[in-house]
Protein backbone atom coordinates (compact mmCIF):
# COMPACT_ATOMS: atom_id res chain seq x y z
CA UNK A 1 0.00 0.00 0.00
CA UNK A 2 1.56 3.23 -1.05
CA UNK A 3 2.07 6.10 2.10
CA UNK A 4 1.60 9.65 1.85
CA UNK A 5 2.12 12.31 4.45
CA UNK A 6 -0.08 13.47 6.78
CA UNK A 7 2.12 16.25 8.11
CA UNK A 8 2.43 17.43 4.38
CA UNK A 9 -1.23 16.97 3.95
CA UNK A 10 -2.32 19.14 6.72
CA UNK A 11 0.38 21.77 6.09
CA UNK A 12 -1.10 22.53 3.21
CA UNK A 13 -4.64 23.04 3.97
CA UNK A 14 -2.89 25.61 6.60
CA UNK A 15 -1.18 27.32 3.97
CA UNK A 16 -4.27 27.92 1.85
CA UNK A 17 -6.25 29.05 4.38
CA UNK A 18 -3.92 31.32 5.73
CA UNK A 19 -3.83 33.16 2.02
CA UNK A 20 -7.73 34.33 2.67
CA UNK A 21 -6.81 34.61 6.27
CA UNK A 22 -4.07 37.03 7.24
CA UNK A 23 -4.32 36.50 10.95
CA UNK A 24 -3.21 32.86 10.82
CA UNK A 25 -0.03 32.26 12.17
CA UNK A 26 2.35 29.35 13.08
CA UNK A 27 4.25 28.66 16.00
CA UNK A 28 6.80 26.78 16.44
CA UNK A 29 9.00 25.45 18.87
CA UNK A 30 11.77 24.20 16.53
CA UNK A 31 9.10 21.93 14.43
CA UNK A 32 8.88 24.13 11.19
CA UNK A 33 10.68 21.44 9.15
CA UNK A 34 8.87 18.55 11.56
CA UNK A 35 5.49 20.28 10.51
CA UNK A 36 6.73 20.53 6.84
CA UNK A 37 6.10 23.94 7.39
CA UNK A 38 9.05 25.53 5.38
CA UNK A 39 7.01 26.23 2.33
CA UNK A 40 4.36 28.20 4.37
CA UNK A 41 7.28 29.60 5.89
CA UNK A 42 8.47 30.55 2.21
CA UNK A 43 5.39 31.85 1.61
CA UNK A 44 4.91 34.23 4.95
CA UNK A 45 8.09 35.02 6.33
CA UNK A 46 6.69 36.98 9.20
CA UNK A 47 4.09 35.04 10.26
CA UNK A 48 6.12 31.68 11.09
CA UNK A 49 6.86 32.67 14.92
CA UNK A 50 9.85 30.56 15.92
CA UNK A 51 10.35 30.36 19.73
CA UNK A 52 12.82 27.66 19.99
CA UNK A 53 12.69 24.60 21.58
CA UNK A 54 10.28 26.07 23.86
CA UNK A 55 6.91 23.99 23.87
CA UNK A 56 5.83 25.88 27.39
CA UNK A 57 6.30 29.15 25.93
CA UNK A 58 4.82 28.17 22.24
CA UNK A 59 1.60 27.49 23.81
CA UNK A 60 1.52 30.25 26.63
CA UNK A 61 2.25 33.06 23.39
CA UNK A 62 -0.13 31.48 20.77
CA UNK A 63 -2.75 32.41 24.12
CA UNK A 64 -1.68 35.29 24.23
CA UNK A 65 -1.42 36.12 20.37
CA UNK A 66 -5.42 34.57 20.35
CA UNK A 67 -6.82 37.08 23.07
CA UNK A 68 -5.84 39.80 20.54
CA UNK A 69 -7.88 38.01 18.08
CA UNK A 70 -4.75 36.35 16.14
CA UNK A 71 -5.45 32.59 14.84
CA UNK A 72 -2.44 30.35 16.03
CA UNK A 73 -1.50 26.66 15.08
CA UNK A 74 0.98 25.59 17.81
CA UNK A 75 2.96 22.57 15.71
CA UNK A 76 5.26 20.39 17.51
CA UNK A 77 5.26 16.24 18.60
CA UNK A 78 1.98 15.58 20.12
CA UNK A 79 3.83 14.25 23.29
CA UNK A 80 6.34 17.52 23.55
CA UNK A 81 2.73 19.56 23.12
CA UNK A 82 0.20 17.78 24.96
CA UNK A 83 2.63 16.56 28.18
CA UNK A 84 5.02 19.26 28.37
CA UNK A 85 2.66 21.98 27.52
CA UNK A 86 -0.18 20.17 29.15
CA UNK A 87 -1.09 22.80 32.14
CA UNK A 88 -1.14 25.35 29.60
CA UNK A 89 -3.11 24.11 26.99
CA UNK A 90 -5.98 23.54 29.82
CA UNK A 91 -5.23 26.66 31.83
CA UNK A 92 -4.45 29.27 29.30
CA UNK A 93 -6.19 28.07 26.09
CA UNK A 94 -9.02 25.47 27.15
CA UNK A 95 -10.52 27.91 30.11
CA UNK A 96 -10.41 30.56 28.24
CA UNK A 97 -11.74 28.88 25.09
CA UNK A 98 -8.71 30.79 22.99
CA UNK A 99 -8.60 30.40 19.18
CA UNK A 100 -5.68 28.54 19.28
CA UNK A 101 -5.40 25.51 16.83
CA UNK A 102 -2.89 22.31 17.59
CA UNK A 103 -1.35 19.95 15.75
CA UNK A 104 0.24 17.00 17.17
CA UNK A 105 3.17 14.72 15.25
CA UNK A 106 4.02 11.65 15.41
CA UNK A 107 0.65 10.55 17.33
CA UNK A 108 1.02 6.72 17.84
CA UNK A 109 3.54 4.05 18.07
CA UNK A 110 3.16 4.47 14.93
CA UNK A 111 4.26 7.86 14.45
CA UNK A 112 7.62 7.72 16.45
CA UNK A 113 8.51 4.13 15.67
CA UNK A 114 12.00 3.86 15.59
CA UNK A 115 12.80 6.84 17.53
CA UNK A 116 11.38 4.81 20.91
CA UNK A 117 9.38 5.78 23.99
CA UNK A 118 10.37 9.29 23.91
CA UNK A 119 9.03 10.10 20.50
CA UNK A 120 5.79 7.95 20.33
CA UNK A 121 2.96 9.42 22.05
CA UNK A 122 -0.58 7.11 22.85
CA UNK A 123 -1.50 9.35 25.86
CA UNK A 124 -2.68 12.30 23.93
CA UNK A 125 -6.10 11.77 23.18
CA UNK A 126 -6.67 10.82 26.67
CA UNK A 127 -5.03 13.95 28.38
CA UNK A 128 -6.82 16.57 25.59
CA UNK A 129 -10.01 14.52 25.97
CA UNK A 130 -10.46 15.28 29.75
CA UNK A 131 -10.18 18.71 28.90
CA UNK A 132 -13.24 20.38 29.37
CA UNK A 133 -13.55 22.76 25.39
CA UNK A 134 -10.98 21.17 23.43
CA UNK A 135 -12.00 19.28 20.45
CA UNK A 136 -9.59 16.05 18.94
CA UNK A 137 -9.96 15.05 15.96
CA UNK A 138 -7.79 12.02 14.29
CA UNK A 139 -8.08 11.68 10.87
CA UNK A 140 -7.04 8.07 9.13
CA UNK A 141 -4.89 8.97 5.93
CA UNK A 142 -3.42 12.25 4.16
CA UNK A 143 -6.68 12.96 2.44
CA UNK A 144 -8.19 13.21 5.50
CA UNK A 145 -5.60 14.98 7.63
CA UNK A 146 -5.88 17.43 5.09
CA UNK A 147 -9.49 17.98 4.90
CA UNK A 148 -9.37 17.49 8.94
CA UNK A 149 -6.98 20.62 9.25
CA UNK A 150 -9.52 22.54 7.04
CA UNK A 151 -12.33 21.65 9.51
CA UNK A 152 -10.00 22.76 12.55
CA UNK A 153 -9.54 25.96 11.53
CA UNK A 154 -13.23 26.10 10.87
CA UNK A 155 -13.98 25.56 14.63
CA UNK A 156 -13.78 28.50 16.85
CA UNK A 157 -11.73 27.73 20.26
CA UNK A 158 -9.24 25.11 20.99
CA UNK A 159 -9.39 22.10 18.59
CA UNK A 160 -6.52 19.37 18.57
CA UNK A 161 -5.20 17.65 15.18
CA UNK A 162 -3.16 14.31 15.96
CA UNK A 163 -0.60 13.77 12.71
CA UNK A 164 1.74 10.89 12.21
CA UNK A 165 5.20 10.38 10.80
CA UNK A 166 4.63 11.58 7.46
CA UNK A 167 4.31 7.83 6.22
CA UNK A 168 1.26 6.93 6.22
CA UNK A 169 -0.76 4.48 4.21
CA UNK A 170 -3.18 5.37 1.48
CA UNK A 171 -6.45 4.74 2.44
CA UNK A 172 -9.49 7.21 0.92
CA UNK A 173 -9.49 8.07 -2.03
CA UNK A 174 -9.71 12.06 -3.18
CA UNK A 175 -12.98 13.61 -2.43
CA UNK A 176 -13.67 11.43 0.60
CA UNK A 177 -15.63 13.90 2.79
CA UNK A 178 -13.76 14.25 6.54
CA UNK A 179 -16.92 14.14 8.72
CA UNK A 180 -16.55 16.26 11.62
CA UNK A 181 -18.26 15.39 14.78
CA UNK A 182 -19.92 12.55 13.35
CA UNK A 183 -18.60 9.31 12.52
CA UNK A 184 -18.66 7.50 8.70
CA UNK A 185 -19.32 4.65 8.03
CA UNK A 186 -16.39 2.96 5.55
CA UNK A 187 -17.54 -0.25 4.96
CA UNK A 188 -20.89 -2.34 6.23
CA UNK A 189 -21.50 -6.08 4.99
CA UNK A 190 -23.72 -6.69 7.73
CA UNK A 191 -24.22 -6.08 11.48
CA UNK A 192 -22.49 -9.85 13.06
CA UNK A 193 -19.73 -7.12 15.00
CA UNK A 194 -19.26 -3.30 14.73
CA UNK A 195 -15.33 -2.31 14.10
CA UNK A 196 -14.57 1.34 15.57
CA UNK A 197 -11.20 2.74 14.18
CA UNK A 198 -9.41 5.95 14.69
CA UNK A 199 -6.24 6.79 12.81
CA UNK A 200 -3.94 5.54 11.03
CA UNK A 201 -4.63 2.11 11.69
CA UNK A 202 -7.65 2.21 9.67
CA UNK A 203 -5.68 -0.11 6.42
CA UNK A 204 -5.83 -2.50 8.98
CA UNK A 205 -9.22 -2.63 10.47
CA UNK A 206 -10.51 -2.74 6.26
CA UNK A 207 -8.17 -5.58 5.79
CA UNK A 208 -9.75 -7.70 8.90
CA UNK A 209 -13.26 -6.64 7.56
CA UNK A 210 -12.41 -8.60 4.22
CA UNK A 211 -11.01 -11.20 6.10
CA UNK A 212 -13.77 -11.58 8.50
CA UNK A 213 -16.03 -11.27 5.55
CA UNK A 214 -14.19 -14.88 3.83
CA UNK A 215 -14.93 -16.57 6.99
CA UNK A 216 -18.15 -15.70 6.80
CA UNK A 217 -18.73 -12.89 9.38
CA UNK A 218 -19.99 -9.57 8.07
CA UNK A 219 -19.14 -6.52 9.84
CA UNK A 220 -19.01 -2.98 9.64
CA UNK A 221 -16.40 -0.57 10.13
CA UNK A 222 -16.69 3.20 11.18
CA UNK A 223 -13.99 5.86 10.64
CA UNK A 224 -14.12 7.79 14.11
CA UNK A 225 -11.85 10.73 13.40
CA UNK A 226 -13.68 13.69 15.56
CA UNK A 227 -12.87 12.15 18.87
CA UNK A 228 -14.58 14.85 20.94
CA UNK A 229 -17.36 15.70 20.90
CA UNK A 230 -17.99 11.92 19.99
CA UNK A 231 -20.80 10.97 17.97
CA UNK A 232 -22.12 9.29 20.63
CA UNK A 233 -25.61 8.64 18.66
CA UNK A 234 -23.99 7.22 15.67
CA UNK A 235 -21.67 5.29 17.79
CA UNK A 236 -24.53 3.78 19.88
CA UNK A 237 -27.06 3.33 16.41
CA UNK A 238 -23.87 0.53 15.48
CA UNK A 239 -23.90 -1.04 18.51
CA UNK A 240 -27.47 -1.09 19.09
CA UNK A 241 -27.53 -2.38 15.18
CA UNK A 242 -24.61 -4.80 16.10
CA UNK A 243 -24.47 -5.69 19.59
CA UNK A 244 -20.77 -6.13 20.29
CA UNK A 245 -17.99 -4.09 18.89
CA UNK A 246 -14.00 -3.87 18.88
CA UNK A 247 -12.26 -0.60 18.56
CA UNK A 248 -8.98 -0.03 17.22
CA UNK A 249 -6.51 2.49 17.90
CA UNK A 250 -2.84 3.65 17.62
CA UNK A 251 -3.24 4.73 21.48
CA UNK A 252 -3.41 3.28 25.07
CA UNK A 253 -6.74 1.92 25.70
CA UNK A 254 -6.83 4.08 28.03
CA UNK A 255 -8.65 7.76 26.99
CA UNK A 256 -8.71 7.25 23.58
CA UNK A 257 -11.34 5.69 21.12
CA UNK A 258 -11.52 2.64 23.25
CA UNK A 259 -12.76 4.67 25.98
CA UNK A 260 -14.72 7.25 24.24
CA UNK A 261 -16.80 4.39 22.56
CA UNK A 262 -17.43 2.13 25.78
CA UNK A 263 -18.49 5.78 27.62
CA UNK A 264 -21.25 5.98 25.17
CA UNK A 265 -21.70 1.90 25.31
CA UNK A 266 -22.21 2.68 28.82
CA UNK A 267 -24.73 5.24 28.59
CA UNK A 268 -27.10 4.44 25.46
CA UNK A 269 -26.20 1.01 24.51
CA UNK A 270 -24.47 -1.24 26.34
CA UNK A 271 -23.01 -4.38 25.07
CA UNK A 272 -19.79 -6.20 24.80
CA UNK A 273 -16.71 -4.04 23.28
CA UNK A 274 -13.19 -4.87 23.27
CA UNK A 275 -10.33 -2.35 23.04
CA UNK A 276 -7.60 -2.83 20.78
CA UNK A 277 -4.44 -0.82 20.97
CA UNK A 278 -1.86 -0.54 23.08
CA UNK A 279 -2.47 -2.92 26.47
CA UNK A 280 -1.25 -0.36 28.96
CA UNK A 281 2.39 -0.69 28.42
CA UNK A 282 5.44 1.39 26.41
CA UNK A 283 6.34 -0.51 23.30
CA UNK A 284 9.57 0.28 21.85
CA UNK A 285 11.67 1.11 18.54
CA UNK A 286 11.06 -0.46 15.45
CA UNK A 287 9.58 -0.41 11.94
CA UNK A 288 6.46 0.89 11.74
CA UNK A 289 4.37 -2.16 10.53
CA UNK A 290 6.66 -4.51 12.99
CA UNK A 291 5.88 -2.51 15.87
CA UNK A 292 1.77 -2.50 15.40
CA UNK A 293 2.14 -6.27 14.69
CA UNK A 294 4.13 -6.66 17.51
CA UNK A 295 1.81 -4.83 19.93
CA UNK A 296 -1.28 -6.64 19.26
CA UNK A 297 -2.60 -4.36 15.93
CA UNK A 298 -2.07 -6.41 12.86
CA UNK A 299 -4.89 -7.64 10.70
CA UNK A 300 -4.81 -11.05 12.89
CA UNK A 301 -5.28 -9.51 16.29
CA UNK A 302 -8.51 -7.36 14.99
CA UNK A 303 -10.04 -10.42 12.91
CA UNK A 304 -9.39 -12.75 16.13
CA UNK A 305 -10.60 -10.27 18.35
CA UNK A 306 -13.56 -9.70 16.52
CA UNK A 307 -14.12 -13.43 17.05
CA UNK A 308 -13.71 -12.92 20.47
CA UNK A 309 -16.48 -10.17 21.01
CA UNK A 310 -19.18 -12.68 19.07
CA UNK A 311 -18.74 -15.69 21.67
CA UNK B 1 -1.91 63.29 39.11
CA UNK B 2 0.91 64.00 41.29
CA UNK B 3 3.33 61.74 42.88
CA UNK B 4 1.52 62.37 46.41
CA UNK B 5 -2.29 61.60 44.85
CA UNK B 6 -0.60 58.38 43.72
CA UNK B 7 1.05 57.38 47.21
CA UNK B 8 -2.65 57.82 48.19
CA UNK B 9 -4.32 55.83 45.88
CA UNK B 10 -1.21 52.64 46.58
CA UNK B 11 -2.56 52.84 50.27
CA UNK B 12 -6.18 52.98 49.33
CA UNK B 13 -5.83 49.94 47.28
CA UNK B 14 -3.90 48.60 50.43
CA UNK B 15 -6.81 49.27 52.86
CA UNK B 16 -8.99 47.99 50.35
CA UNK B 17 -7.03 44.78 50.11
CA UNK B 18 -7.33 44.37 53.80
CA UNK B 19 -10.71 44.69 54.07
CA UNK B 20 -11.62 42.39 51.20
CA UNK B 21 -9.57 39.44 52.68
CA UNK B 22 -11.28 40.12 55.75
CA UNK B 23 -14.71 40.04 54.12
CA UNK B 24 -14.28 37.42 51.81
CA UNK B 25 -12.69 35.38 54.80
CA UNK B 26 -10.09 34.35 52.28
CA UNK B 27 -6.97 35.54 50.32
CA UNK B 28 -3.34 36.46 50.06
CA UNK B 29 -3.06 40.61 51.44
CA UNK B 30 0.72 39.84 52.10
CA UNK B 31 2.15 39.85 47.95
CA UNK B 32 -0.56 42.89 47.36
CA UNK B 33 0.84 45.30 49.46
CA UNK B 34 4.47 45.33 47.57
CA UNK B 35 3.04 45.90 44.27
CA UNK B 36 0.45 48.79 45.71
CA UNK B 37 2.55 51.40 44.05
CA UNK B 38 3.13 50.11 41.11
CA UNK B 39 -0.31 49.01 40.34
CA UNK B 40 -1.35 53.07 41.35
CA UNK B 41 0.80 54.30 38.29
CA UNK B 42 -0.16 51.86 36.25
CA UNK B 43 -3.89 52.09 36.57
CA UNK B 44 -4.19 55.41 37.60
CA UNK B 45 -1.84 57.63 35.46
CA UNK B 46 -0.12 55.13 33.03
CA UNK B 47 -2.58 52.49 31.34
CA UNK B 48 -4.77 53.37 28.38
CA UNK B 49 -7.95 51.76 29.27
CA UNK B 50 -12.07 52.22 29.02
CA UNK B 51 -13.82 50.86 31.65
CA UNK B 52 -16.76 51.24 29.92
CA UNK B 53 -15.61 49.13 26.59
CA UNK B 54 -12.98 46.57 28.30
CA UNK B 55 -12.20 44.40 25.67
CA UNK B 56 -11.08 47.75 23.64
CA UNK B 57 -8.61 46.56 21.24
CA UNK B 58 -6.31 49.54 21.57
CA UNK B 59 -6.20 49.19 25.05
CA UNK B 60 -2.76 48.38 26.65
CA UNK B 61 -2.76 44.80 28.42
CA UNK B 62 -2.17 44.43 31.72
CA UNK B 63 -1.21 40.95 33.57
CA UNK B 64 -0.43 39.69 37.12
CA UNK B 65 2.01 37.33 37.10
CA UNK B 66 1.98 36.84 39.99
CA UNK B 67 -1.60 35.58 40.20
CA UNK B 68 -2.50 35.28 44.05
CA UNK B 69 -1.90 38.78 44.33
CA UNK B 70 -5.14 39.43 42.78
CA UNK B 71 -7.14 41.25 45.61
CA UNK B 72 -5.52 44.83 44.64
CA UNK B 73 -6.05 44.23 40.89
CA UNK B 74 -10.29 43.98 41.79
CA UNK B 75 -9.51 46.75 44.18
CA UNK B 76 -7.86 48.85 41.23
CA UNK B 77 -10.61 48.25 38.45
CA UNK B 78 -13.34 48.73 41.37
CA UNK B 79 -12.21 51.72 41.82
CA UNK B 80 -11.60 52.51 38.29
CA UNK B 81 -14.84 51.59 37.49
CA UNK B 82 -15.26 48.26 36.03
CA UNK B 83 -17.69 47.11 38.93
CA UNK B 84 -19.22 48.23 41.47
CA UNK B 85 -16.92 48.25 45.03
CA UNK B 86 -19.80 46.41 47.11
CA UNK B 87 -18.50 43.59 44.79
CA UNK B 88 -14.87 43.03 46.21
CA UNK B 89 -16.21 40.61 49.25
CA UNK B 90 -17.51 38.44 47.41
CA UNK B 91 -13.96 37.51 46.69
CA UNK B 92 -13.22 33.82 46.38
CA UNK B 93 -17.03 33.06 47.01
CA UNK B 94 -19.63 30.93 45.15
CA UNK B 95 -21.88 33.61 43.98
CA UNK B 96 -19.38 35.95 42.57
CA UNK B 97 -17.43 36.59 39.96
CA UNK B 98 -13.96 37.33 41.47
CA UNK B 99 -12.49 34.54 41.29
CA UNK B 100 -9.65 32.86 43.48
CA UNK B 101 -7.24 34.30 40.92
CA UNK B 102 -7.61 36.91 37.58
CA UNK B 103 -9.30 35.42 35.10
CA UNK B 104 -10.51 36.83 31.67
CA UNK B 105 -13.32 34.65 31.37
CA UNK B 106 -15.66 35.95 34.67
CA UNK B 107 -13.81 39.40 35.35
CA UNK B 108 -14.40 42.26 33.10
CA UNK B 109 -10.97 44.37 32.46
CA UNK B 110 -8.82 40.83 33.46
CA UNK B 111 -6.72 40.36 30.03
CA UNK B 112 -5.42 36.75 30.91
CA UNK B 113 -5.99 33.97 33.09
CA UNK B 114 -3.70 33.72 35.66
CA UNK B 115 -1.57 32.74 39.03
CA UNK B 116 -0.21 29.44 37.70
CA UNK B 117 3.17 31.13 38.68
CA UNK B 118 5.38 32.06 35.68
CA UNK B 119 3.31 32.37 32.36
CA UNK B 120 2.72 35.79 32.64
CA UNK B 121 5.84 36.72 30.77
CA UNK B 122 5.18 34.49 28.28
CA UNK B 123 1.58 35.09 27.44
CA UNK B 124 2.58 39.16 27.25
CA UNK B 125 4.43 38.08 25.08
CA UNK B 126 2.13 36.95 22.71
CA UNK B 127 -0.14 39.44 23.46
CA UNK B 128 2.60 42.03 22.48
CA UNK B 129 3.27 40.25 19.45
CA UNK B 130 0.07 39.89 18.51
CA UNK B 131 -0.94 43.41 18.65
CA UNK B 132 2.12 44.65 17.10
CA UNK B 133 1.77 42.51 14.35
CA UNK B 134 -2.31 44.26 13.92
CA UNK B 135 -0.90 47.37 13.97
CA UNK B 136 -2.44 47.99 17.78
CA UNK B 137 -0.27 50.78 19.48
CA UNK B 138 -0.28 50.38 23.03
CA UNK B 139 1.89 48.24 25.74
CA UNK B 140 1.74 44.83 27.52
CA UNK B 141 2.65 45.09 31.02
CA UNK B 142 3.30 42.31 33.05
CA UNK B 143 4.00 42.04 37.06
CA UNK B 144 5.92 38.96 38.09
CA UNK B 145 6.95 37.84 41.61
CA UNK B 146 10.52 37.06 42.35
CA UNK B 147 9.82 33.63 43.95
CA UNK B 148 8.08 32.92 40.31
CA UNK B 149 11.11 33.27 38.15
CA UNK B 150 12.22 30.21 39.60
CA UNK B 151 10.07 28.64 36.57
CA UNK B 152 11.91 27.92 33.68
CA UNK B 153 8.79 29.22 31.03
CA UNK B 154 9.75 32.50 32.31
CA UNK B 155 13.12 32.34 30.88
CA UNK B 156 11.82 30.56 27.58
CA UNK B 157 9.99 33.68 27.39
CA UNK B 158 12.51 35.94 28.13
CA UNK B 159 14.52 33.92 24.97
CA UNK B 160 11.61 34.53 22.65
CA UNK B 161 10.54 38.49 23.77
CA UNK B 162 14.55 39.66 22.86
CA UNK B 163 14.29 37.63 20.05
CA UNK B 164 10.78 39.06 18.77
CA UNK B 165 12.74 43.02 19.90
CA UNK B 166 9.23 43.59 21.63
CA UNK B 167 9.80 47.16 22.87
CA UNK B 168 5.69 47.61 23.66
CA UNK B 169 6.03 44.77 26.18
CA UNK B 170 7.06 46.45 29.81
CA UNK B 171 7.67 43.53 32.76
CA UNK B 172 8.11 44.83 36.62
CA UNK B 173 9.97 42.15 38.69
CA UNK B 174 8.48 42.70 42.88
CA UNK B 175 11.61 42.07 44.72
CA UNK B 176 10.11 41.69 47.46
CA UNK B 177 12.34 38.20 48.80
CA UNK B 178 9.53 36.05 49.95
CA UNK B 179 7.54 33.61 48.18
CA UNK B 180 5.68 30.82 50.07
CA UNK B 181 7.80 28.80 51.43
CA UNK B 182 10.25 31.40 52.75
CA UNK B 183 13.08 33.70 51.65
CA UNK B 184 13.59 33.54 47.52
CA UNK B 185 17.73 33.79 48.51
CA UNK B 186 17.38 30.58 50.70
CA UNK B 187 14.98 28.31 48.30
CA UNK B 188 16.98 29.21 45.31
CA UNK B 189 19.95 31.15 43.84
CA UNK B 190 17.60 33.37 41.65
CA UNK B 191 19.36 36.32 42.91
CA UNK B 192 21.01 38.52 41.62
CA UNK B 193 17.75 39.25 39.27
CA UNK B 194 18.74 41.96 37.11
CA UNK B 195 21.68 40.22 35.82
CA UNK B 196 20.15 37.09 34.75
CA UNK B 197 17.63 39.45 32.37
CA UNK B 198 20.38 41.52 31.12
CA UNK B 199 22.11 38.31 29.94
CA UNK B 200 18.69 37.79 28.02
CA UNK B 201 19.40 40.90 26.38
CA UNK B 202 16.42 42.92 28.13
CA UNK B 203 16.41 46.58 28.64
CA UNK B 204 17.23 46.36 32.72
CA UNK B 205 16.04 49.05 35.11
CA UNK B 206 16.27 48.56 38.98
CA UNK B 207 14.42 50.91 41.24
CA UNK B 208 12.54 51.48 44.63
CA UNK B 209 9.41 49.83 43.84
CA UNK B 210 7.55 52.17 46.45
CA UNK B 211 9.20 55.32 44.90
CA UNK B 212 6.55 56.64 42.98
CA UNK B 213 8.27 59.37 40.59
CA UNK B 214 11.06 56.14 39.64
CA UNK B 215 8.34 54.21 38.74
CA UNK B 216 7.08 56.30 36.52
CA UNK B 217 10.60 57.67 34.83
CA UNK B 218 11.27 53.85 34.73
CA UNK B 219 8.19 53.45 32.45
CA UNK B 220 8.99 56.54 30.70
CA UNK B 221 12.39 55.22 30.15
CA UNK B 222 11.01 51.80 29.41
CA UNK B 223 9.36 53.56 26.44
CA UNK B 224 12.53 54.61 24.84
CA UNK B 225 13.54 51.23 24.22
CA UNK B 226 12.26 50.13 21.42
CA UNK B 227 13.76 47.11 20.01
CA UNK B 228 13.85 45.44 23.11
CA UNK B 229 11.38 44.26 26.04
CA UNK B 230 12.36 45.98 29.37
CA UNK B 231 12.27 44.87 32.95
CA UNK B 232 12.04 47.16 35.76
CA UNK B 233 13.14 45.47 38.95
CA UNK B 234 11.67 46.93 41.69
CA UNK B 235 12.64 46.64 45.12
CA UNK B 236 9.84 46.30 47.42
CA UNK B 237 8.53 44.94 50.49
CA UNK B 238 6.10 42.49 51.74
CA UNK B 239 2.84 43.89 53.60
CA UNK B 240 4.65 47.23 52.59
CA UNK B 241 2.77 49.64 55.21
CA UNK B 242 0.19 47.59 57.35
CA UNK B 243 2.41 47.09 60.00
CA UNK B 244 2.05 43.86 61.02
CA UNK B 245 2.30 42.44 57.89
CA UNK B 246 5.43 44.60 56.40
CA UNK B 247 8.36 41.93 55.85
CA UNK B 248 6.22 39.19 57.45
CA UNK B 249 5.66 36.11 55.45
CA UNK B 250 2.99 34.80 57.75
CA UNK B 251 0.89 37.55 55.80
CA UNK B 252 1.56 35.47 52.73
CA UNK B 253 -2.15 33.96 53.37
CA UNK B 254 -4.08 34.72 56.16
CA UNK B 255 -7.35 36.58 56.89
CA UNK B 256 -7.07 39.76 59.35
CA UNK B 257 -9.33 40.02 62.11
CA UNK B 258 -11.47 42.39 62.78
CA UNK B 259 -8.90 44.37 65.03
CA UNK B 260 -6.41 43.71 62.58
CA UNK B 261 -8.34 45.65 60.01
CA UNK B 262 -8.68 48.62 62.61
CA UNK B 263 -5.04 48.89 62.86
CA UNK B 264 -4.25 48.78 59.46
CA UNK B 265 -7.14 51.38 58.90
CA UNK B 266 -5.01 53.79 61.66
CA UNK B 267 -1.85 53.28 60.02
CA UNK B 268 -3.11 54.30 56.78
CA UNK B 269 -5.95 56.98 58.19
CA UNK B 270 -3.31 60.08 57.19
CA UNK B 271 -1.95 58.51 54.30
CA UNK B 272 -5.43 57.81 51.67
Amino acid sequence: MSTKSTREAAMLAIQEAARKDDKIVIVSPDAVAAARATKFREEFPDRVIEVGIAEQDAVDIAAGLASTGMKPVVVTYAGFLTMRACEMIRTFVAYPGLNVKFIGLNGGMLGGEREGVTHQFYEDVGILRSMPGVKVLCPADAQQAKEAASAMLEQEGPVYLRLGSGREPEVFPEGTPFTYGKLRVVKSYGHDVAVFASGFVMDRAIQALEELKEQGINATLADVSTLKPLDEEGVAKLLTACGRAVTVEDHNIYGGLGSAVCEAACRLAPCKVLRLGLQDVYPRSGKAAELLDAYGLSVQDIVNTAKEAMK
Amino acid sequence: MTADELSRIANRLRLDVVETVHDAGDGHPGPCMSIADIMAVLYFEEMKLDPQNPRWPERDRFILSKGHACPILYAALARRGYFPLEELKGLRSLGSFLQGHPDSKKIPGVDTVSGSLGNGVAIGTGMAMGCRMQGIDNYVYVIVGDGEEEEGIIWEAAMAAAKFKLGNLIVFADLNNHQSGGRVTDLSSLYPVPDKWAAFHWHVQSIDGHDIPAIQNAIAEAKKVTDRPSIICCKTLKGKNIPYMEDNNAWHKRVPTDEEVEIARQALKDKL
